[in-house]
Parts: C-alpha cells; structure tokens; sequence
C-alpha cells in the first residue's frame, strides 16, 4: 500500500476496513459499493483513440454547462425548501455507472448515486421481470444501497442511444418528509432503520418517460408532504429529460464515439490531474483527532472520530481507525461510502480546487474506514444522522489537507473546516398557501466559513455539504413553511478567533402564525464543537439548541415597543419574558404556537493562526460590527480600546500582548512535566460509557502520549 | 542552513532535521519526533476563551470543561501559539506533522550532514 504506510500503520484483526460493514441484501451490494472506476469499454476505447485535448476540453466545458443548467432548471421547478436553496446535485454519467460531470451543489449526492447505477445495470438490466429501457424512471433513497439518509432523495434515467446504454443522468436532493415518526424525516430518537420511514433501493418508477401513477400515489401516500413530495418528483423527471436531451444533442453534434470516449477521457484525466497535484506535495503521515457529543440513551455522551491521511508518491490513504464503537442507541452511525463521498466535498472544492469534479479525482485515494464502527456501521442500525460522524472525517481531513498543503504551490487552499455544528430545526405543518409541509430553512446553507491562511472566514457563506447553497428570501420561506422569520442576524461571540477568525452564521428567530406548527431538531455540538482552527486558532463555539416558549413578544409589538430580536441579547439581557431553553440538538416533535421563539443557526467557522497576531484594526472592526463583545477584544485578542472615544490605545495593546506571551511562557510546561499531570485526567465515567476504551476505543490499556500509533 | 516552511509557525531545517520556529527560529527538537516535544504546553479552561453565553450552565455556547480542555502549544522563545488542541482531559496528543523527511531532502536536493562528511574528501 506504500512504504509511509506498511512501516507505521497496523490495521486491527477482525476488524472491516475496505468495504461496508454489512453484506449483500435486498437492493443492495456492497462490492459494487465499494469499486472505484469500472474498467474501459472498447466504446469508449474507440471514442478516446479519435480526441484531441483539445476535443476533450471542449466537452468538458460542454457537460459542465449541461449539468449547471440541469440544476438551475431543478431549484426553478422544485417547491422543495431545501432543493430550492441548493440542498441538490445533477450529474451526468457513464453507462458503466461512474459520475462524469458534477453540478456545483451537493458533491457528495452524486458521488454517490453511483451505486444504485451499478446496481441496476448489474442485477436488473438482464432480469427478465424489471430490464432496463429507453425512457425508464428510477428513484431511490436508501442508505445501504449507497444512499446518504432516507431524506435525500433521488433520480435517475438511463440514456440510450440507437438502442445502445451510452450515460446516466441523475438528480435529486434533500426532499424533507420520509415518513418518519418525525415529520421532516430526522428522527432523532431512532434506534434502528425502521423508524427513519421509506428506504426504496433503487426502484423503476417510470417507463417510456412517464411516472406510472400507481406508484406515485403510493410514495406520495408515505410521506406528511405529498403535493410538496410528488411536484419535486415531477421536477426531477423534468430535469432528467434536460439532462438527456443535451446530452443526445451533442451526441448529434460529434458522434456516440467521441461524445462517450470523451466521457471516459474526462475521468481519466481528472485522475491523471489528481496524481500531478499529489506528486507536488510533501510525503508523509498526518493526523487528526475529532469528537462527537451524541445523545446516546437519553444523554449525551462521548464518541471519538479519528483520521490518519498517509500521502506517498501520487496516491494516498485515508485511515479512520480508532474510532468508538457501535451504540445503536441513535441515529449517529454512517457508512463506509458515505464516509468516502463525504470527503469529496471538501477534496473536489478545497483539496483539487480547480480541477474538474468527477469520480477521477477520488481514484488515487484509498479509504479504509474501521467497521463495525459509528464511521462504518451495519445495516440495521439508524442511520439518518450518519452525516455527523462523516463530517467528522471531513473535517479532520481538512485539517490535515491544511497542513499538507501550506508547504505546496496550491497554499490557496488553506483554511480552518467550515462550520459544521448541526443544530438543524424542522419546521412542519400547514403553510400560508394551504398545504402541508415539512422542512428546514435556507438558514442551513448560512454558517460560518472557517479562517483562512490570509484572511477572515466569510459570514453566513453556505452549507457545510455544499459551498454554493443560498439562504432564501425570508419572504419565500414565509409562505412556504408553516412559521415565519422575525430576524436573521450575526451574533457575538459566534465563531472561532484568530490571526484570521472564522465566519459567523446567520442566526434565524422566529415564531409561528395563527395556526401553529411542529418542529423538531437534530444535531449535536452541543457541549464540544466539530469546528477546529487551524495553526493556533481557536474553534468554533458549540451550539446548542435555543427556545424561548411563552413569550410577551406579540404583547410588546401590539403595544408598540420596538424589541431588539438577537439571541445573544435575548440570552444575555432576558428583556422578553418568557420560558428560555437552552438544550441538546435532538429533541423530538415539540407544539409552537405565535410568540414561541425559535432560534437557527448552524455555527461558526474556526479562526486560523494566533490570536495575538491578529491586526488590532481588525479587532475594532469586529467591535463595530457586533461580532465580538469589548471581553474578548481585551481578553483574547489582547486589544484595549478607549472607552471614550472608541479607538485603540496602542501603546495599552502593546503592553497587554506582551503580558498575555509572558504569562503563556510562565504557565506553559515543558513536554514531560505537562505529560506527568495530564495522563493523570480523564472525563468523567457517565460520559464514557459508549466511546470504547480509554483513551483507544480500540486498544485497552493504551498509556503512549500521542493516540492511534498502534505498533 | 536550508530552512523549509512546513505550516504557519514551523520550519524544518532539512540539513541538521531539527523543528524550527518560524517567527523567532527557536529549535523544537528532531524532525522525526513529534514537535509538540519542544513546545511549551498550557491547558486552558475553555470558558477562558469561549465566555459562557445564556443563563444555562448545561449548555452556553461553551465547551463543557469535564468533556473538553484547550490545550495550547506555544514557542518556548517568543511564546507565539503554534497550534492548539481540543481534547478531552487526559487524551493523548497528536503527532499530527510525520514527515518522511528522506522524500523531502531528496526534493530540496539536501544531503544528510552525516553522508556528506563520509562522502567527502579523503
């Protein structure tokens, strides 16, 4: 596997890695899971043997705008909340089954899909009872099939040419209601897969391009939100037929040969692209570790989510080892591939910025995710939060890729993880338009970017899954989900400081209308944070889920008093009354009636560099725009400002930055005396009881002072 | 002395492999060896940094100090804060930068000082 790697790591006996942990089943194949590129079909051999570089760029080109306009056309026609601010993919791909051409939108979506394609050409398309046809309809969203959640839903059309299968398309996205206990889909509370609603494996919901209407009703009549679930639907067939359309038009335009040998040379240059960039970076072994405060049996308890990158040559490996053990107590449990896919988000927009987004650029990548784990967990299990643990792994790695590649050419890319501290509130019920609905806000695709190497993280920049969401007009969301927005702010104190400091999310309030509504909401990050800085800075905060029940907001406005809605001032000052929750992220369907206040926001991006050498007019500017408070200007940044005229007293800076370095030189330790009195900690038991062994899940009785060196 | 930026605040003198700071060129210790060895280390109450928000103390928009320390690493001379980590009490450290420093001498055309003397004049 390579020198770095066979010399230093040690994989653990009777323990699953390379694969999924659990084996074939009903609509579902691992093995086919798990393959990388399949291998060149002597039409697309003949097609690459008549390209130019040229030809191949242009087609690129040509599929990227295929699929950019598919996904313009999908958020247009959809009246999905989530679709309709980005939670979506479109792609085109072989007829092998591998993504080609990647929409900007949720990279990991498509990187997935990949899986029920193979799935379909391998066990249906010569299967006399299903077969497979010019004008077919698939959908599926279950997770073991190589899905995410049962919540992401998707779409899929085989493209034929004169009777021959030449590509794929596909679409889908986040759809909301799967007929959950939960309205909205996120059960929180699930143990196993069969409280998280519908699973569909890979399933022909159409023929000759129309939807048969049996089937419609039925996966419409599974779920709270059917007039939202069927013209999303509708919105995806009508999205794949773009797709389709284009595609054949260019295979018109060229010829079958060089359109699908294109296709191919498309992946194998993105690989070839990746291996150039990896040659350019420095060989060796990166680590990082991260945690998880999951809700396990009614509280809160400790998981851990290693990451180990070994970068050699032109490839690498992804070694997530060490990582807690199953519960089965929540929905916290992902799976080998979406632990993979994940990974492209951050690979295809930091890691190969630039380079074209397809399978290729993963190929020279190895993943090897310990399983049974709550990285790679079996199939009974829930997995509707999986997501959480993946991001953990992206996370970690993005933090490594950080430190790989400051040293390189490609120091663009380094930067602290974006946001990604889940505390996602769905909101269901009737809408101002009369129908029922069951979703979150655009609010998701605000948090905070995380610093970077040369400046602040952006503010409220997008979804952690997808860079290029948007928040939504309040307006829109107003009418199309059941409560409505009174502010979106960015809060103080929000987000991780530094040299640089990271982005700030928007902060959503609201309330409900005369008629009430549901929600209910998932995440964790509520005592910890999954938002590390980076070289120095410091994380983003954790986020809690905040109500406030009972409130005399209405009283106030009836009366005519203008109220300052901010949580940090209403947490701060309490200047409405009211019923003020502050609790975990997982809490099941709760009643809100007008004046129940509800506050979103998904978390701010971690700060990068020291603190102490952040540029003091920066830190004023921070000042003024209410993203710090005077305490951490002081304290932190090492900062004083003149109360009286609200300028920096620079010689009072001066003296307070070298008062912080010598108080770090006097209660800093070396290695050994800190090691003697820290070996000696450790959390409290209650909170250990699902991690695994202390301080190694998996090795009892590890005493060493670095983690995961195993041999 | 061939000094290769590695991150924010390290170098790497390839020649003698030894961790270098970057700001003030204090030496670390072996480049084989986990620099955090040459550090100076501080565990922090994370509501030193991240002030408790809120009238809750379960849940304020701070890490919960029984589940979480800061522990900062800072140069020994100039006391700039290389790096940080967030762990729970007592967990190990990360050796988070292993380089395969052979690959890099080869690619910045150092020669180990050792090897340079046996192959010199005789």
């Amino acid at each position: 596997m390579g020198q770095l790697f066979d010399a230093h790591a040690r994989l653990f006996d009777g323990l699953i890695y390379e694969i999924d942990a659990y084996g074939r089943r009903p609509g579902c194949d691992p093995e086919l899971i798990s393959r990388g590129l399949e291998p060149i079909t002597d039409l697309e051999r003949r097609g690459m043997a008549q390209l130019s570089e040229v030809d191949t760029e242009l087609l690129t080109h040509k599929l990227t705008a295929i699929v950019e306009e598919a996904r313009d056309v999908y958020m247009a026609l959809s009246i999905t909340e989530s679709v309709i601010t980005g939670d979506m993919n479109c792609a085109l791909f072989t007829a092998s089954g591998d993504p080609v051409a990647v929409a900007t939108g949720i990279y990991f979506h498509t990187m997935l899909n990949n899986a029920q394609i193979k799935y379909a050409t391998k066990y249906y398309r010569n299967d006399p009872t299903v077969g497979l046809a010019d004008g077919d309809i698939y959908f599926f969203n279950d997770e073991l099939g190589g899905g995410v959640h049962a919540f992401d839903m998707f779409t899929a059309m085989p493209v034929f040419w004169k009777g021959e299968l030449v590509a794929w398309a596909t679409c889908g996205g986040h759809q909301g209601d799967s007929g959950s206990p939960t309205p909205g889909g996120f059960n929180a509370k699930a143990r196993t897969r069969y409280e998280e609603g519908i699973h569909v494996p890979m399933m022909r919901i159409g023929e000759r391009f129309r939807l048969r209407q049996d089937i419609l009703d039925f996966l419409a009549g599974s779920v709270r939100n059917p007039f939202v679930f069927a013209a999303d639907l509708k919105s995806r067939v009508a999205t794949l037929d773009v797709l389709r359309k284009r595609l054949l038009r260019e295979i018109e335009r060229r010829g079958v040969e060089p359109v699908v040998g294109g296709m191919r040379r498309i992946l194998i240059k993105s690989e070839e692209a990746a291996r150039a960039r990896l040659r350019e970076l420095t060989d060796g072994i990166f680590r990082a570790v991260m945690f998880n405060d999951d809700e396990l049996g009614g509280q809160l308890g400790l998981t851990r989510i290693p990451v180990t990158l070994f970068k050699e040559g032109d490839g690498m490996t992804v070694l997530v080892q060490g990582v807690s053990p199953e519960n089965g107590l929540g929905p916290m449990h992902s799976t080998w591939h979406l632990v993979r896919a994940s990974t492209a988000v951050y690979m295809f927009s930091y890691f190969f910025r630039g380079l074209a987004p397809n399978a290729g650029l993963l190929q020279p990548i190895r993943y090897l995710v310990e399983g049974p784990s709550i990285a790679n967990s079996r199939d009974e299990l829930a997995h509707g939060m999986g997501t959480s643990i993946s991001a953990c792994v992206v996370n970690g790695l993005h933090v490594l890729g950080s430190k790989l590649l400051f040293s390189s050419p490609h120091r663009e890319a380094v930067q602290a993880p974006h946001s990604r501290n889940i505390m996602l509130m769905i909101f269901a019920g009737e809408n101002r338009l009369g129908y029922a609905t069951a979703n979150f806000t655009g609010s998701a695709n605000a948090s905070g970017q995380g610093g970077r190497f040369d400046s602040d993280g952006e503010s409220a920049v997008g979804f952690y899954w997808g860079p290029f969401t948007d928040a939504g007009e309040t307006e829109d969301t107003d009418a199309r989900l059941p409560h409505f927005v009174l502010a979106r702010r960015l809060e103080k104190n929000y987000h991780g400081f530094g040299r640089y400091r990271g982005g700030s999310p928007l902060v959503e309030i609201s309330t409900c209308g005369h008629l009430g509504c549901f929600m209910s909401s998932w995440g964790s990050a509520d005592k910890i944070s999954h938002n590390p800085g980076l070289m120095g800075g410091y994380y983003g905060p954790p986020n809690p889920r905040v109500v406030i029940k009972n409130t005399d907001l209405f009283e106030r406005i009836e009366r005519g008093e203008e109220v300052d809605i901010s949580q940090y001032e209403l947490l701060t000052r309490r200047k409405l009354k009211g019923e003020y929750r502050l609790e975990a992220s997982g809490q099941a369907t709760q009643a809100f009636k007008p004046g129940d206040l509800m506050c979103f926001g998904l978390g701010g991006g971690g700060g990068y560099g020291d603190v102490l050498e952040r540029e003091p007019e920066r830190v004023l500017g921070d000042l003024r725009e209410n993203l710090i408070t005077a305490e951490v200007a002081l304290k932190i940044y090492g900062v004083v400002v003149d109360p009286a005229t609200g300028l920096i007293d620079s010689a009072a800076s001066t003296r307070r930055r070298a008062a912080i370095r010598r108080e770090r030189l006097r209660k800093g330790k070396p290695f050994a005396a800190f090691m003697r009195a820290w070996q000696r900690k450790k959390p409290p038991e209650a909170i250990l009881k699902y991690y695994g062994a202390w301080p190694e899940p998996r090795t009892p009785g590890y005493d060493k002072p670095f983690w995961g060196l195993y041999r | 002395m061939k000094l290769i930026r590695i991150t924010e605040y390290l170098d790497i003198e390839l020649e003698r492999e030894r961790w270098r700071c970057n700001r003030c060129g204090a030496d670390f210790g072996p480049a084989r060896e986990p620099w955090k060895k040459g550090a100076l280390i501080r565990e922090r109450d994370p509501r030193e940094i991240h002030f408790p928000i809120g009238p809750s103390k379960e849940f304020n928009f701070s890490f919960d100090p029984k589940w979480m320390r800061i522990v900062e690493f800072y140069c020994p001379k100039c006391a700039v804060m290389i790096d940080n980590e967030y762990l729970p009490p007592g967990h190990p450290l990360t050796w988070d930068i292993q380089l395969d420093l052979d690959q890099l001498k080869a690619k910045h055309g150092v020669t180990p000082v050792r090897k340079r003397r046996e192959s010199g004049p005789k």
